[in-house]
């Protein structure tokens, strides 16, 4: 039967790694040193938390990151229709993407894309 | 035990997921954990979508909710100077209205959900495959969907100048915009 079969395969998966970790916790020396819990071993010393205010400026990037996005979203179905469809699909992704494009170019002529 | 189906295991383990960090987001005193714990909830649901064969759906889950939505909500947090505090801690008279109003709302839920009748349907499943779902949007005949295809692009580049307008300074010399 496959559900058992599978349900033995998820049990051997999570039994072989918690033996792992278990042998590991149970083998290794432990020691504990207050340097154990910064993020580098060396170099200079952290300071404040790295939960920081970020530039406005990573916003218009992430704004314009998601749309991109929604535009990749539409070209997976897209993508696995092309070949059987053929030329029609290629023109309709191609009208879909000079739309698109023209957005890219406002961006870039409004220098939107330029860090500032 | 046994009569558990392993569809069902999953389904359990994933419903477990959802609900478990449903409750670490809305009780996390730091925003950002928050975020971070609904970002799981929402991979969740994704498997949830994968496990109904509508792999679309769980894709466009994973890629937009979770890839896209939560970096906005990440950033929109990190952007404000509030980011390391912790919430005030809720009153107890808040905290027993709002248990009162979610059981109530759990409670109405569960009690239309149980009494409705749930009527099995003979019609086949539609196929909601990627290659279906590609067909029909790209299809320019009678129940295509290319029009609205070719209509999102002009929504998207109209969130694309929208986002630019609003979200971007206008250099202060116009002249010379590089001098900003």
């Amino acid at each position: 039967m496959t559900s058992g079969l599978l349900i033995t395969f998820f049990i051997t998966a999570i039994v072989l790694v918690a033996a792992g970790i278990l042998a590991a916790w149970l083998l290794a020396p432990s020691s504990f040193n207050k340097q154990k819990s910064q993020p580098y071993e060396c170099g200079i010393p952290t300071k404040g938390t790295s939960w920081m205010q970020f530039n406005v400026g990573y916003y218009l990037f992430a704004l314009l990151f998601l749309i991109f996005d929604v535009e990749t979203v539409f070209l997976f179905p897209w993508a696995v229709v092309m070949k059987t469809i053929g030329m029609t699909a290629f023109v309709e992704i191609l009208i879909f993407f000079v739309i698109i494009v023209l957005g890219l170019a406002y961006a870039w002529k409004k220098q939107a894309l330029k860090w500032q | 035990m046994m009569s558990i189906t392993f569809h069902q295991a999953v389904f359990y383990f994933f419903s477990a997921i959802i609900v478990i960090f449903s409750i670490l987001t809305v009780t996390s005193k730091r925003i950002l954990r928050a975020a971070t714990f609904l970002l799981f909830v929402l991979l969740g649901t994704a498997a949830f979508y994968f496990i109904l064969n509508y792999a679309f759906m769980g894709a466009l889950q994973i890629t937009l909710y979770a890839g896209g939505i939560v970096v906005l909500i990440i950033f929109s947090i990190l952007l404000t100077s509030h980011v390391g505090e912790r919430f005030e801690p809720i009153g107890w008279g808040k905290m027993i209205a709002s248990a009162l109003v979610s059981l109530i709302g759990a409670g109405f839920t569960l009690y239309v959900l149980l009494n409705a009748d749930f009527i099995p349907t003979q019609a086949p499943l539609p196929d909601a495959s990627v290659k279906n779902i590609g067909t029909a949007l790209l299809s320019y005949e009678r129940n295509g969907f290319v029009l609205p295809f070719e209509v999102v692009s002009l929504l998207l580049l109209a969130a694309i100048v929208g986002a630019i307008v609003i979200a971007r300074k206008e250099p202060h010399d116009t002249e010379n915009p590089n001098n900003e």
